[in-house]
């Protein structure tokens, strides 16, 4: 089961409108798989995750997400806190109900038990006793935990993460990976992580994906973040 | 005292201005929610202006005979004018406000200095719709008819139920659009539903009450709102209130001290935002001093 595509890439081009960013993107993400992408500062990580997502067109090339048990995907997000306007005065809670648009349909209510899902996705990340509060007023760590409810919350078949662990503190670091771990193994969640930091990708992803210099390198972490492998793609950076 | 008894009499010849001015005062902030959110408070300044170079359009090809002057027509003339005008604007502003390219305060500034000085020329040009479209200018709410209250009444109904049903949509393309998509939501369906309504509450605020009240009644009330709000329930139900409650003591003050409605409701509505603000300060300034102190 877990052998099963759940996407690939056959020679996509990723960027936006006519500015090319990854002329040639081919890989495949098998399902349960725990994926790191990494990459430097402006290498195209979140342009081919959002490309992933359906967010920007991909240029060229075909993408496909192959249905599971006969349905398109359930696709879970978790984007940059920062690209969340604070201007909205919207309770934490309120963020984690908005996963339940996918499944309720236009002009229909919320009900009770998807109130109480949301409840139990923010128990589930820590967050619990955010819920009354301003999202807008969070910390950083409590944001992502919030924002991490939130794509449990789409019940996805496949959670793609932008950079959940930018820019806060090593103990939210480690609590964020956890619940990551945690579902990763106990649901075999397929994940894809988008982040710049070897150390994280290392300690918990199986396998990776790393954007260097145009190109796109996949592989298992053992081999591709091997010692001898990183010292030869730095090398090369330097050169 | 005085005064609302005789605002409250069944035989009192204002009774359609007031209702009119509650409805504006109450339906207004719940759309201009959305403009206060997505950071588009330009666009509540330029769209009316919009909307009344349209009515002085309508009125202006009706003088130069290049339409019909069908007896009674006026409301209706002038709500085709305000809405095709409005509608299209606001669509083509918020198409260049998402692709983010160029100024957008600078095209916002530019449609409204615009849309101001052709007001002014088309009104010039029409002496028969001069002296009512000065009025309305100025925010003159008196001879208001039946049929002009129960179309208002309408649109507006129409309006906020459309809100009210799709409020979760409009509120996950408005915050976070990416998240929309991934969810398989018609953005653009749904943004032009929302600017719809925008332009269309627009178009009947401004022919009701002018453009100076409607631009008030859409942003004052929820930048009062947005300081006390801690949820977007609280939001859209504190400004729709404070717009109601300032719509009818501002119109019970207008008729008592023989004011112009519309400038005595936005003078009343920049009072609470100044007693609002100071509060909010006062509060947070205690706040702070009690958690120093323990």
């Amino acid at each position: 089961m877990t052998d099963e595509l759940l996407l690939s890439l056959d020679h996509v081009a990723v960027g936006y409108g006519r500015r090319v960013i990854l002329p040639d993107v081919s890989l495949s993400l098998r399902r349960g798989s725990f994926t790191g992408l990494l990459g430097a500062n402006g290498s195209g990580k979140s342009t081919l995750l959002k490309t992933v997502l359906g967010i920007l067109p991909s240029l060229q090339g075909r993408m496909a997400l192959n249905p599971i048990d006969g349905r398109t995907p359930v696709l879970g997000y978790m984007p940059q806190r920062e690209s969340l306007d604070p201007i909205y005065p919207l309770s934490s809670f309120e963020v984690v109900l908005m996963a339940a648009c996918g499944r309720v349909g236009p002009g229909r209510f919320i009900n009770k038990s998807e109130h109480g899902f949301a409840r139990q996705c923010l128990a589930e990340t820590g967050a619990a006793d955010l819920a009354a509060k301003p999202f807008s007023q969070l910390s950083g760590g409590q944001k992502q935990r919030v924002l991490m409810a939130r794509a449990l919350a789409t019940r996805p078949d496949f959670l793609l993460l932008d950079e959940p662990t930018a820019g806060i503190d090593a103990h939210a670091t480690q609590a964020i990976m956890g619940v990551l771990k945690t579902i990763h193994a106990q649901r075999r969640q397929t994940i894809l992580l988008v982040s710049h930091d070897l150390t994280t990708v290392r300690q918990y992803a199986a396998d990776v994906i790393w954007l260097h210099g145009g190109k796109v390198l996949h592989g298992a972490v053992s081999e591709l973040l091997s010692r001898d492998k990183i010292e030869e793609l730095l090398d090369l950076e330097f050169r | 005292m005085d005064t609302l008894r005789e605002i409250f009499s069944p035989d009192f010849l204002l009774r359609n201005s007031i209702y009119i001015s509650l409805l504006v005062g109450l339906v207004c902030p719940l759309v201009g929610v959305y403009l206060i959110l997505r950071r588009l408070i330009f666009m509540g300044v330029a769209l009316p202006q919009i909307s009344s170079c349209g009515i002085a359009f309508a009125f202006a090809l009706q003088a130069w005979g290049i339409i019909p002057h069908i007896h009674e027509s006026e409301h209706s003339l002038a709500f085709i004018g305000s809405t095709l005008f409005t509608i299209p604007t606001i669509l083509l502003l918020s198409l260049l406000v998402r692709r983010g390219s160029g100024s957008v305060e600078g095209r916002l500034g530019t449609v409204y200095v615009l849309a101001g000085a052709w007001s002014i020329l088309l009104l010039v040009t029409n002496p028969l719709g001069e002296h009512g479209l000065l009025d309305m200018l100025k925010g003159e709410i008196i001879a208001v008819s039946d049929a002009d209250l129960a179309g208002t009444a309408a649109t507006f109904g129409a309006v906020v139920l459309i809100i009210f049903f799709f409020r979760k949509e409009f509120l996950l393309v408005s915050f976070d659009r990416d998240m929309a998509i991934t969810l398989k939501k018609n953005v653009i369906f749904w943004d032009a539903l929302l600017f719809l309504l925008i332009g269309l509450t627009i178009s009947m605020a401004v022919l009701s009450v002018g453009p100076l009240v409607a631009f008030g009644f859409l942003l004052m009330p929820p930048l009062i709102a947005h300081l006390f709000g801690r949820n977007m329930r609280q939001f859209a139900l504190i400004a729709s209130g404070i717009g109601g409650c300032s719509a009818f003591v501002g119109f019970c003050v207008a008729y008592r001290l023989d004011y112009p409605v519309g400038p005595t409701d936005v003078a009343l509505l920049g009072v609470v935002y100044f007693l609002c603000f100071a509060a909010k300060k006062l509060w947070l300034l205690c706040r702070h001093e009690a958690v120093q102190q323990s």
